[in-house]
């Protein structure tokens, strides 16, 4: 097994308050939520893992030793806590099959398959905007992505599913930008704010994440 | 159309900034030595950062001390020649000469020259890189080919020719060793559709002048390059998605030599660059050995 100290970047001898931070800062990196919808998902999963595991051997090895361990802590970032993408059986269930089956495909990231459904389907109603604009979403292309749900938005405006879709790829969404070291942010705004509505819309946009 | 992506320099460390710089001199010298004069002529910034990309997890590089050109009467210290250098060398005489092919196809009458003679110029080198990464070499020409097609047919999608270009620079992370392909495969495809979409955006005045095909004049219907403040929103946002969808995709990536380096031209330089881009101020780096800020330059 790797090292737990390698593993949360900190040497042997760091402090419990240190082995804590360097664990939170981590965790918040690979945290679920910022990789909603991310093809890559499953990476950062498996670094979740391994953050959640050194830190679990860290804090008990050192309870064994007599060190008070902040254990416990844990519990609000486990690994497989985060659900992506559309879930099928959530509250928004297509009426139409082929669409269920398109969402199950974008759901398992199998977007090939997802495009050729979608491509031969005969209509071309509201819903089907919708999920060609989901595919593109998790595609990373953003601007046909918010077409479509435009789109789809415009077909069908009483639609809950569709307006928050719109308004998630609409919004100014930036958790990373200006979160290195440098200036102060040339946009202004508030990071934290833009961050946590960006993910209660990402979200929301899951449908089935309770 | 290289040369976007490079690191905020007033934010680097001091031995960051020098080690950036050997880097671009250490790439200059292995285009030098693999591919003569021409290799040394389409060194750009770009090719550096990927470079760095390729290190990896990998220790420290070597250094040693070069006389060049432009610094012929001091020694510069340079990275001396490593896997990552070479193939970011090969990978850019690949990615130039097929693009001077492709300038050679576009263009009409005397403006074929200046095209036919880059290609000239970068073909031996081109045939002896191509030997050395078939990989790449074929993927460069099918993506090319494809964006000639999108192109040709005129497309109204601003991301699908962009993806073809996205592709095309995500395909050089098959260097890469497994576990960190995928993530490194995922930041090049967005830095790549980021280049496409900044260049496009460049390069809006001079297309709309000699009515050459830009995505972003079909995609919103452009007549003039004085872009309507709704489509600039627009397009800041995909780039802004991008740029997320990168620095996450970086974060997957194994801690390296060079990580603070690349840190930095994802998180800052490139969202800079994306800002200077759109608001017109930006400027190209040309092909200067980078010099570090001075007070009072670091664009406030």
């Amino acid at each position: 097994m790797t090292d737990p100290y390698k593993v949360l970047g900190i040497s042997q001898n760091a402090s419990d308050e240190e082995v804590k931070r360097a664990y939170r800062e981590l965790a918040k990196k690979y945290h679920p939520d910022n990789y909603v919808d991310n093809p890559l998902a499953d990476l950062a999963q498996e670094k979740m893992k391994e953050i959640n595991e050194a830190y679990d051997s860290i804090t008990r090895a050192r309870k064994n030793g007599g060190y008070a361990g902040g254990s416990g802590y844990n519990a609000g970032y486990s690994a497989g806590g985060g659900s992506s993408g559309y879930s099928g059986g959530g509250s928004y269930q297509s009426a139409n099959s082929t669409y269920a089956q398109v969402r199950q495909a974008i759901n398992a990231g199998n977007l090939q398959y997802a495009e050729q459904l979608l491509d031969s389907s005969p209509t071309r109603d509201a819903e089907w905007n919708f999920l060609m604009g989901s595919l593109y979403y998790r595609k990373g292309w953003l601007d046909d992505a918010r077409s479509f749900f435009q789109r789809a938005v415009n077909m069908d405006p009483s639609n809950g599913e569709y307006r928050q879709a719109l308004s998630m790829v609409s919004g100014n969404n930036s958790p990373y930008r200006q979160t290195g070291y440098g200036p102060p942010a040339a946009q202004g705004g508030c990071d934290m704010c833009d961050m946590c509505t960006a993910m209660m819309c990402a979200n929301m946009m899951c449908g089935g994440c309770r | 159309m290289f040369g976007y992506v490079r690191p905020a320099a007033e934010e680097l460390k001091v031995r960051e900034f020098e080690r950036f710089r050997a880097c671009y001199c250490g790439l200059c010298h292995e285009l030098g030595r693999l591919y003569g004069l021409p290799g040394r002529s389409i060194l750009n910034y770009d090719f550096v950062f990927l470079a760095m990309l390729l290190w990896g997890g990998e220790g420290e590089c070597g250094y040693c001390m070069r006389r060049c050109a432009p610094g012929l009467f001091r020694k510069k210290c340079v990275c001396s020649t490593a896997r990552p250098l070479t193939v970011a060398a090969g990978y850019s005489v690949i990615l130039a000469y097929w693009k001077a092919r492709d300038d050679l196809a576009d263009s009409r009458g005397l403006k074929k020259l200046p095209a036919m003679a880059a290609a000239l110029w970068l073909r031996r080198g081109y045939r002896r890189a191509a030997a050395a990464h078939p990989g790449f070499d074929a993927d460069v020409h099918d993506r090319l080919a494809a964006l000639a097609a999108l192109e040709a047919e005129g497309t109204e999608s601003l991301d699908r020719p962009a993806d073809q270009f996205a592709r095309l620079l995500a395909s050089a992370a098959s260097e890469a060793d497994e576990p960190s392909r995928r993530a490194l495969g995922q930041l090049l495809y967005h830095v790549g559709r980021i280049i496409y979409i900044a260049d496009a955006w460049s390069d809006l005045a001079d297309d709309l002048k000699s009515g050459s095909f830009n995505p972003l004049a079909r995609r919103f219907g452009l007549t003039s390059a004085q872009v309507p403040a709704e489509a600039k929103e627009r397009v800041w946002q995909t780039l802004n998605s991008s740029v997320n969808l990168a620095c996450a995709a970086f974060e997957l990536l194994d801690d390296g030599y060079w990580s603070s380096v690349t840190k930095n031209i994802v998180y800052l330089g490139v969202p800079r660059m994306i800002d200077e881009v759109l608001a017109g101020t930006y400027r190209a780096p040309g092909r200067r050995i980078p010099t570090r800020p001075q007070l009072g330059q670091n664009g406030e």
